[in-house]
């Protein structure tokens, strides 16, 4: 976590983190509840509780993918970095904007795909297996967290400045007091 | 030629600085229009559906009950423990540096947060004691290596999502090459350091600390414990190992309060939001492989190849680190499991047993350079320069390659507690 840079950044920036930070925390809690649950009703009562599972993987589903933008925020998506030096130093500045931009286009792309999925889905009204519930409201976090991460990466490529340090894989796992 | 073109792309992209999830998006484009019925909703709808299973729900789990852990108290206590432990051997300062990366790391599942948990104690207290600073090192960052063997691991679970593999079972079967890289390990330490001055037992010391230290040591015995009598899941060891580590650092130790706990989960977020797009789309494109029977057009190729199963495992342990050079390795096992999985089987393999030798492969890329992350986070953590960290790693690396062949060769090292 780098917690400098987001009060640098433009108050659109701060509001969608602020947006995934809340949706995150929420949804990993209630993974963490629904999965706990179930295991105490199963020693308590010897079954199960039958939503417990689906429940838990809708939240995961919400956790993860909204944690792409966190992911963004801060700079820990995974990439190889074997042909940076590719690039001479004095191109630096403009490859951050033609990588910010690529990256942006190409959540602009999944954002698309998958709204045109959602909008099947809604459509055929498919159901949960479980709890039969309407499976497109759920579904609608796949265009939301893309459209977000276009939006990010287009603003990383129009202000660099308020593009955060890409961490090495290295910073990835750091601990806080460790950094600290 | 569509080949060439795919592998162009993918290089190119890589050269434009994309992420991983970018890269494996693009050449799922690529392989559906070309190869597929350019339906391209069948992407996210694949990837929607990979996503769609509780066999991901150990990751999250495991991934916050280790930064829980490596946030607070435990890694102190463990270490206390195995100091006053091993104070007789040989080198015992070395010892219980292994003997606390390797419980250490049967915990938190991480090899980077075993790394920072012993390291930032153990090696001031190594060159304090008059170890060599080489060894010390190279000690600190192979020992920390065990974490993504030695059970829970993360790498494992996504053999076992990419393979359809148990992953109770991968669990099960990386206990004995993580103990023998232990083992190693420690015995090397022993001889290296055999002129140290040794300590003596302190049995007040000994039995303070394992008071200190119960709650944590407790931790493996429940997650391992649990998931080998079959009274939990991986799921549910995870589930527990959560709410123990939050039960102990909150409410017995407290080390940790509510700002810790939620900077822990962002930090896990964080990492959960690079790691999960990638599987999605990784699963997506095998589903796509697998529909066109691209494993079993590898397999026959490569069995016309490979014709015996030891040529079969050199070239794959080549491959593999090479691979583990320039790639990390939750990407290397997402991207090559699933395409050398089967034929490892058609050369006779046991699934489990490929998966821990090529994780026990992969272990090695931690200290590797250009891209070896131990190594990356010691410069960072020790301050200390590249080159001399490179080299301080040869022994071990050495040792390692040691393991690894003799993981390769005797299945029975992997497999002898399954059920």
């Amino acid at each position: 976590m780098r917690p400098a840079a987001v009060p640098r950044a433009p108050w659109l920036l701060r509001a969608l983190a602020r947006f995934e930070q809340i949706a995150t925390t929420a949804a990993f809690a209630l993974l963490i509840a629904v999965v706990f649950a179930d295991v105490v009703w199963r020693w308590v009562t010897g079954s199960g509780i039958f939503w417990a599972r689906e429940v838990g993987v809708y939240a995961n589903i919400v956790l993860t993918i909204i944690g792409i933008g966190v992911a963004s925020a801060h700079g820990a998506h995974l990439r190889p970095r074997f042909m940076d030096r590719l690039v001479p130093p004095r191109f630096e500045a403009m490859m951050i904007r033609v990588q910010e931009l690529l990256t942006a286009l190409a959540f602009l792309g999944l954002a698309w795909i998958a709204w045109r999925v959602v909008a099947e889905t809604m459509q055929l009204d498919d159901r949960s297996i479980v709890l039969r519930w309407t499976v497109w409201p759920i579904q609608l976090v796949l265009p939301i967290a893309f459209g977000i991460g276009a939006l990010r990466h287009a603003l990383y490529a129009w202000w660099p400045e308020h593009r955060p340090r890409e961490q090495s894989e290295a910073d990835i796992e750091l601990p806080p007091k460790v950094r600290a | 030629m569509s080949g060439l073109l795919l592998a162009a792309l993918a290089l190119g992209l890589l050269a434009l600085r994309q992420y991983v999830l970018v890269v494996l998006a693009a050449v799922a484009v690529y392989v559906y229009v070309v190869w597929g019925d350019g339906r391209l909703d069948n992407i996210v709808l694949d990837g929607w559906e990979a996503l769609n299973q509780d066999v991901l729900l150990p990751i999250p789990l495991y991934m916050l009950a280790g930064g829980i852990m490596a946030e607070g108290a435990i890694a102190e206590r463990l270490i206390r423990f195995m100091r006053a432990v091993s104070a007789p051997f040989p080198g015992g300062l070395a010892v219980a540096t292994c003997l606390s990366c390797g419980l250490f790391a049967a915990i938190v599942g991480s090899s980077t947060v075993t790394l920072l948990a012993v390291g930032t104690i153990m090696y001031p207290a190594l060159l304090k004691a008059g170890y060599p600073k080489a060894f010390s090192l190279g000690l600190i960052c192979a020992g920390a290596t065990l974490g993504i063997i030695i059970p829970p691991s993360i790498p494992l679970i996504l053999y076992g999502v990419m393979t359809s593999t148990s992953i109770a079972d991968l669990f099960i079967a990386g206990v004995g090459p993580g103990l023998l890289l232990l083992g190693m390990f420690t015995v090397y330490s022993m001889v290296v350091n055999w002129r140290m001055p040794r300590g003596r037992w302190d049995m007040a010391e000994v039995r303070g600390s394992l008071k200190d230290g119960v709650w944590a040591l407790l931790m493996p015995v429940l997650i391992l414990g649990g998931i080998y009598s079959g009274f939990f899941t991986a799921t549910e060891s995870a589930a527990i190992a959560v709410v123990y580590a939050l039960f102990v650092e909150l409410v017995l130790y407290r080390k940790l309060d509510l700002r810790s706990l939620l900077r822990v989960t962002t930090d896990t977020t964080k990492l959960l939001g690079a790691l999960f797009p990638v599987l999605m789309m990784a699963l997506a494109l095998n589903k796509f492989l697998t529909f066109e029977q691209i494993p079993n057009q590898m397999v026959a190729l490569l069995e016309s190849v490979l014709t015996t199963p030891a040529s079969f495992l050199l070239v794959t342990n080549l491959l593999l680190l090479v691979v583990g050079c320039i790639m990390d390795i939750g990407s290397a096992i997402l991207i090559l499991a699933p395409i050398l999985q089967p034929v490892a089987e058609s050369q006779g393999m046991h699934p489990v047993h490929f998966g821990i030798m090529m994780t026990v492969n992969l272990e090695i890329g931690y200290l590797t350079p250009p891209m070896g992350l131990n190594l990356i986070v010691a410069m960072t953590a020790f301050k200390e320069g590249f080159g001399f960290i490179c080299r301080s790693v040869v022994p071990f690396i050495l040792i390692m390659l040691l393991g690894l062949v003799i993981v390769a060769a005797f299945p029975a090292l992997s497999l002898f507690l399954l059920k």
